[in-house]
Order: structure tokens, then C-alpha cells, then sequence
């Protein structure tokens, strides 16, 4: 129960996040913009349609929308709305299981051998092996901080540790922003509004799917924008509630927070020319790293 | 007009535009039934005047040496003239076919006049080859004609080495509209709606072309009212397509989603004005046969009012774009166009003045009240997206600044004068805010068409792509594409 229930209520509550992020950007664009659950209808008639599929797609391509939720929903497990303590929610599971589901797209957008699954795929191919290592100098830098390899036990002690120690971790959270921006396809690295095929990333891997398919695809990229999203804002701002509606109360505001953040950081920049990706990646690689540094440094001097 | 024999007509022309005397249009007659020739004449630009030449070529055979070896600007023209007419330019370097696609059967020209306009043709299957280039590593991207978004349709091919356009060339024309055909045999009035559907966003442009062409030809004398309103509702169409065009390549074309916003609220207002003062939101009516719509004291208000807060709010919105360091990292070096190849290509309008070419038909040719109105011609030098966004903003309130001179000295007098028509030919044009438009109409003795020919600024516009494009990356090609905003109606007549 106590995996079940707050897993459940991120799988409820992660189309909402998509919704909020569309309203925010709404409202910073003086527009009055759609229902923040509007993604909600959206996946409900996507889930109706009929699909169309290419006769030159394989096996891969309709085994792809289920491993992609499949390991979605097992991250929203790996590191449910309520923390749970101890070493369960293993920091390196997490990055596999978010590798996994990158991959699969990747093949689901090259398995029709459409123009733009494959030049999605490509750059998709580029961008995770160029995000997969500040993701584990983070992931490492935390369990170090922690004492633990478990995320549950992570998020713990941010709770209980001292605002001096807080300090310490600021540079790695910093690096973890960078990173679930790109991870979620998001400014500046990609854009999830845009129409123009010729600058997809993420979207040009999903342009051959539609209908139910497209629904879960579509769902498994709400759950892990949120899941991410109130990682960072958990970590940013431990919460220190123990009861259990206070703490799904206080995960609706995580994610409301970290709604508004993604939508202000999309009406403030501008997406980055993709050549320049390896520059915004070296910057999330040095930050990971600064952040190490720190926290191994204190580490040995004993300060935390 | 100067008649030449068609063994002198490359060596003319070349002669004219080694003197500066650039190839602004290229068209061709069917005059079999008369003469038993066809006409091709070329229009060169030379200080204030407009020259043409004149060739006659022979219905058995119509052949005649190509421009476009020592003329590039011709290279289009050359391919459409064969396509409509069947005229042949013995060395051409790229003779494809333009305007017809695969399913034309060869030996289809449907300009020549005993071509009738709803004639049945059978599908063919013609080839038509597009630039392939092979190696290791090379990779060709086939795109649109059906896009992901709700735009034009248009086909691009791209050769690319990872993200790295080597090529890129573009294959429009799924627009055709027979406009040149279907408006043969009409009056200019019954012809005229037909004009201002050429290409929906720059109705003002074609029509006044079209207009000064027919009233040059009936020798009417258009009031002094009508001129002045002529050059407003033309500055107007401009204001608010830059407008639109800032918000656009700001907003779709980067991703920064506060210029489209502002932009297109900024568009929208506009266009309500339209709507209430001549009865159409993209100004259609603006100009008629003989004059222009009027504009009472509550529209100069109206119009006062808008461009006020247009012109405040656009300063602000342009302070926060100059300001954005991410936005001009995307524009800057982005989709270059050298000088040289705008000269070459004959490039028009903005995209010319942002790569240092100083043409304006406004001033160099004034049309309308521009010779009282005239614009300082502005240009950039670097010719990249940059130079056409705030070449686009400069525009923007020089247009501003005539349409408020223009209206405080209005003068009296009708917005109009019936047409007298007559049979005759002549060649009419307008700076448009895309470019220049050239019209060339012939009307018989009936005062009926008996041939139009449109040059739009698209047309000559698309093939800049092949230079713009490579060594630019894919992911930034809609930005070059939306710094240019061509239009696909307007190429495909």
C-alpha cells in the first residue's frame, strides 16, 4: 500500500501537470489559454480513435508505446508522491529505467523508416549520451550526500539536513534542472508546441503514431515530467509533513511548482540552435561535477 | 518596346544588364492568329524607366537562345514561358519542367490560345528529377508537401551530412489557379477579383499593380485623392504584414513565445480595422478600377488610434526581442544571403534590402503618390535572418510615418473615376511588402484581356532558397523560411 497508493496518485495527477504547464505559459503570453484538464479530454479521445499504421512497421513499432509506459509507470513506482525510506527507489534502477524508455522511442521512430522518426531518432541518440552523464554524476553526488543509494532515503535526509549542508547541494540541483529539462524534452533543448517537423526532436519520434498509441505515449511523457519535476522540487524544497493527506496535498503544490517552473523557463528563453546542445550539456556536465566536488570535499572534511 | 531578332536577344540583354539595367520580368505572347509569332519580352529596369524587349519567335518553331546562361535572374522565367507556351531556350542549364507536375502530359501549354481552359487532361506519369547529391553520409530528406502544421503546401528536398544542409531545393506549384488563362476574355472588373486572390495576404500589392497597369492603358487620370489613399492602404497591408512576420519568425520560428503572442494579438486588432473600414480583414476592395476605397474623418481616427498603439507597443515588444540574447544567437549568421547572389537571382523586395541591394520601386519608379510620399529606402548589409527581422521593424515605422502624412494632407476631391476602356498594353507595378509586383496587361480593342502577366515577388524569391539553405542546420530552416515568408499562391498563378 503504502508503494501503490502515491504511485497512484502521480499516474492520476500527470496529465494535470502538462495542463498547468500549458496554462502558466497561457497566462505569461497574456492569453486566457485551455482547462488545466484539458489533457485529460485529449487522452480520452486519443484513446477512441483509430490508428494508422504504415504496413512497413515491425513488431517494434507496436511494442514500443507499452515498454515506453511501461517504464514511465515503473519510474512513477521507483519514486512515488510519498517518499518511502530506506534503499528502496535504487538511484542507478531510476537512470536505467529512464534509459530504457528513451531507447524504445528511439526505435519506435526509426522502425517505420519515415523521414522524421529517424532524424528525431538520430538526434535523440546525440542528446542522451550526451545527458547521461551529468544525470549519473547527479544521481551519485546525491546517494553520496545521503549516505544512500535509495531515492526515498535521499529525499529524507534533505529533509533533516542542517541549511548549511543545503548549501552544499545547491550546484548539483542546478545540474539536475538542466537535465530534467532535456530529459523531458523541454526549452531549450526541444520543443514539445512546435508544428515545424524540420526542429522535432521528440515529437518527430511520435509523428508516426496515432490514436491509443499515440495516448500512451503521450501519457508516459505527463508521467515523467512529473515524476522529474517534483524530484527537483522536493530536493529544492524539502518538505517536512508527515501525514499522509498533508503529503499528497503538498505533492499537488510540488507539482504546481514545478509546472510553473518549465512554463517560465519556455516564455523567458528561446529554444537553443541544436548545434549549441553539447555547449548546454557541457555546462549541466560541469555543474554535476562542481557539485560532486563540493560534497565529496565536505565529505572527507566531515563537515556534513 | 525594342524589337530585336531573336539571334540578338541574349546579347541585348546581357548588353543592358552589364549597363545596370537589371532582368525584372520575363513573358511571353501567343500572337499566331495575328502575326504568326510568339512574343517573348523581357523587361529590364534601367534609372527611372522600365525597357523592354521584344522578340518574335516562329510558331513552327519556337526557339530562341537562353538568357539564363549570362542572366540568372531568367532561369525561372525561361522554364514557366516553355511550360505555358511551348517557346523553347536553346541553353538552359536546368531544362525541367516548372508549373507542371508529373501528371501533365508533355506537349501541355495552356497559355497558347487555342488551349481551352477546361480542357480534360489525361494523368501522365513525366518525370521529374530533383538534385540528388551521393556519397557516404549523405542523407536526403523529403519534405511536405503536406506539413504537420496547417501552412502551404510545398515540397523541399534536402541532401544533408548529419544535421548540415549540402543542398536544398523546393518544389511549389501545388497552387495553380489559372489565374493568367481564366481572366482572358474578361473585362478588367469581371478579371479583378481574380487579381486579389493571386495571393491572399498582399491583396493592396496586386491589385494596384494590376490597376495602374489597366488605367495606364484606358489613358485615364486617377484623382489626386485616390493616389493618396492608394499609398495608405498600401503602407497599411505593409504595417501590419511585418508586423505579423515579426511575431512569427520570433515566435514559431525560435520558439519565443512572447513576440507571437504579442505580434499576432497586434495583427488581429489590425485586421478588425479592416474589416470595419473597408469590409474585409485582409483588404480586399482597398483599391479599385480608377481608385481606391475612401477613407472618411472617423477611419483617419480610427487609423490614427490603431497605428499609435501599434507603433508604442511594437517598440516595447522589439526592446525585449533586441534584448533577448538566446533570440539574436538564433538570428545572427542564421540563412545568409550575399549580395551577389541577390543581384543574380533578381531578388525582391526586403529580402533584397537586407543583403545591401538599394531598390525600391516606390522610389525608384514611383507609382501612386509615392513621388510625393516617397520612403527612405532602408537596407542592412548582413543579410542574415537578423538583417531581414530588423530591416522588417524599420519598415515597419517608416510605413507608419507615410500613412500619417499621407492622411493629414488627403486631398479633396473623389476616391474614384469611371474607366473608358480601350485597347492597348502596358505595364503596371506596385512595391508590395513582399516586393515588387509586376504586371504586364494587354486588352483588346474591346477593352477585354487578351493576356496578363503577373510577376510576383515569390516567384522570384523561392529558388534564393538553394543559396540560403546550405551550410545552414535542418532544425534551423524554418527560421530561414519564416524570415522570408514567400508565398506559394502568389508563385503559382
Amino acid at each position: 500500500m503504502t508503494i501503490l497508493l502515491p504511485t497512484l496518485l502521480i499516474l492520476l495527477a500527470s496529465p494535470l501537470t502538462v495542463g498547468l504547464v500549458r496554462k502558466f505559459k497561457a497566462l505569461f503570453q497574456n492569453r486566457r489559454g485551455a482547462s488545466i484538464f484539458q489533457p485529460y479530454w485529449a487522452l480520452l479521445s486519443l484513446l477512441r480513435k483509430d490508428m494508422t499504421i504504415t504496413r512497413y512497421s515491425s513488431w517494434v513499432f507496436h511494442t514500443v508505446p507499452f515498454v515506453v509506459l511501461g517504464s514511465t509507470i515503473a519510474l512513477a513506482a521507483l519514486v512515488p508522491a510519498v517518499p518511502i525510506a530506506g534503499t528502496y527507489g535504487n538511484v542507478f534502477l531510476i537512470a536505467g529505467v529512464l534509459a530504457l524508455g528513451s531507447v524504445f522511442l528511439v526505435l519506435g521512430g526509426m522502425d517505420t523508416a519515415s523521414t522524421f522518426g529517424n532524424m528525431g531518432s538520430s538526434r535523440e541518440m546525440s542528446l542522451i549520451a550526451l545527458v547521461e552523464p551529468p544525470l549519473f554524476i547527479v544521481f551519485a553526488s546525491l546517494a553520496l550526500f545521503a549516505g544512500s543509494f535509495g531515492m526515498g532515503d535521499i529525499i529524507a535526509h534533505f529533509t533533516s539536513a542542517t541549511a548549511g549542508s543545503h548549501v552544499l547541494t545547491a550546484v548539483t540541483l542546478i545540474a539536475l534542472f538542466f537535465v530534467v529539462l532535456a530529459e523531458n524534452a523541454r526549452y531549450p533543448v526541444d520543443n514539445p508546441a512546435t508544428h515545424l517537423e524540420l526542429t522535432m526532436v521528440h515529437e518527430a519520434m511520435m509523428l508516426e503514431y496515432s490514436g491509443p498509441y499515440l495516448a500512451l505515449l503521450e501519457y508516459a511523457s505527463a508521467i515523467k515530467l512529473t515524476v522529474l519535476g517534483t524530484l527537483f522540487v522536493s530536493l529544492l524544497l524539502p518538505s517536512f509533513a508527515a501525514s499522509g493527506t498533508v503529503l499528497a496535498l503538498l505533492f499537488l503544490g510540488k507539482l504546481i511548482l514545478a509546472a510553473f517552473l518549465v512554463a517560465f523557463v519556455e516564455s523567458t528563453i528561446v529554444k537553443m540552435r541544436f548545434y549549441r546542445m553539447q555547449e548546454y550539456m557541457a555546462l549541466a556536465f560541469l555543474f554535476a561535477l562542481g557539485g560532486a566536488a563540493l560534497i565529496i570535499l565536505s565529505k572527507l572534511s566531515g563537515a556534513v | 518596346m525594342k524589337n530585336v531578332p531573336t539571334s540578338s536577344f541574349a546579347t541585348e540583354s546581357k548588353r543592358l544588364v552589364d549597363q545596370g539595367a537589371p532582368l525584372v520580368f520575363l513573358y511571353a505572347t501567343d500572337e499566331r492568329e495575328a502575326l504568326g509569332v510568339f512574343g517573348v519580352h523581357a523587361v529590364f529596369s534601367s534609372g527611372g524607366e522600365f525597357t523592354t524587349l521584344r522578340t518574335e519567335v516562329p510558331q513552327a518553331d519556337p526557339v530562341y537562345p537562353s538568357l539564363t546562361p549570362t542572366i540568372m535572374a531568367a532561369h525561372w522565367y525561361e522554364r514557366l514561358i516553355f511550360d505555358q507556351f511551348g517557346i523553347r531556350a536553346e541553353g538552359h542549364p536546368d531544362w525541367r519542367r516548372l508549373v507542371h507536375h508529373e501528371n501533365i502530359p508533355a506537349g501541355t501549354h495552356p497559355l497558347r490560345k487555342d488551349f481551352a481552359w477546361d480542357t480534360r487532361l489525361p494523368k501522365a506519369h513525366e518525370p521529374y528529377p530533383m538534385h540528388r547529391v551521393e556519397g557516404k553520409g549523405m542523407y536526403e530528406i523529403p519534405v511536405g508537401p503536406i506539413h504537420a502544421g496547417i501552412i502551404e503546401p510545398g515540397h523541399f528536398r534536402f541532401n544533408v551530412r548529419g544535421e548540415r544542409i549540402v543542398t536544398l531545393e523546393g518544389k511549389l506549384f501545388f497552387k495553380h489557379k489559372g489565374v493568367e488563362k481564366l481572366v482572358e476574355g474578361k473585362s478588367p472588373q469581371e478579371a479583378f477579383p481574380f487579381i486579389e486572390r493571386v495571393s491572399g495576404d498582399m491583396v493592396v500589392g496586386h491589385t494596384l499593380a494590376f490597376a495602374e497597369a489597366v488605367e495606364k492603358v484606358c489613358g485615364a487620370s486617377v484623382p489626386a485623392r485616390a493616389k493618396a489613399l492608394r499609398v495608405i492602404w498600401c503602407e497599411l497591408e505593409r504595417v501590419s504584414a511585418h508586423v505579423f512576420d515579426i511575431g512569427n519568425m520570433g515566435g514559431m520560428g525560435t520558439g519565443f513565445t512572447f513576440l507571437a503572442a504579442q505580434g499576432f494579438r497586434m495583427v488581429e486588432e489590425m485586421r478588425r480595422m479592416y474589416e470595419d473600414l473597408v469590409g474585409h480583414r485582409f483588404l480586399r476592395g482597398a483599391i479599385v478600377l480608377g481608385g481606391a476605397h475612401n477613407i472618411e474623418k472617423v477611419g483617419t481616427d480610427f487609423i490614427l488610434a490603431t497605428l499609435a498603439r501599434v507603433e508604442r507597443e511594437m517598440r516595447a515588444v522589439l526592446s525585449v526581442a533586441y534584448e533577448s540574447d538566446g533570440l539574436m544567437e538564433r538570428f545572427e549568421t542564421t540563412g545568409v544571403l550575399s549580395r551577389e547572389a541577390a543581384i543574380a537571382y533578381g531578388a525582391r523586395g526586403l529580402p533584397a534590402r537586407a543583403s545591401g541591394v538599394d531598390f525600391d520601386l516606390r522610389r525608384d519608379h514611383p507609382y501612386a503618390a509615392y513621388r510625393d510620399y516617397a520612403p527612405t529606402v532602408l537596407m542592412k548589409k548582413a543579410g542574415d535572418v537578423r538583417a531581414r527581422f530588423s530591416l522588417r521593424a524599420a519598415e515597419l515605422f517608416e510605413s507608419i510615418r507615410i500613412v500619417r502624412e499621407a492622411l493629414a494632407a488627403l486631398p479633396a476631391g473623389p476616391a474614384a473615376t469611371e474607366l473608358t476602356y480601350k485597347g492597348g498594353e502596358s505595364l503596371g507595378w506596385a512595391e508590395s511588402w513582399r516586393g515588387g509586383v509586376i504586371d504586364f496587361v494587354r486588352l483588346d480593342k474591346d477593352g477585354r484581356i487578351e493576356r496578363c502577366a503577373i510577376s510576383d515577388p515569390s516567384f522570384c524569391n523561392w529558388p534564393l532558397f538553394g543559396e540560403i539553405g546550405p551550410g545552414n542546420i535542418v532544425p534551423d530552416f524554418p527560421l530561414c523560411n519564416k524570415s522570408l515568408n514567400l508565398s506559394y499562391s502568389g508563385t503559382d498563378l
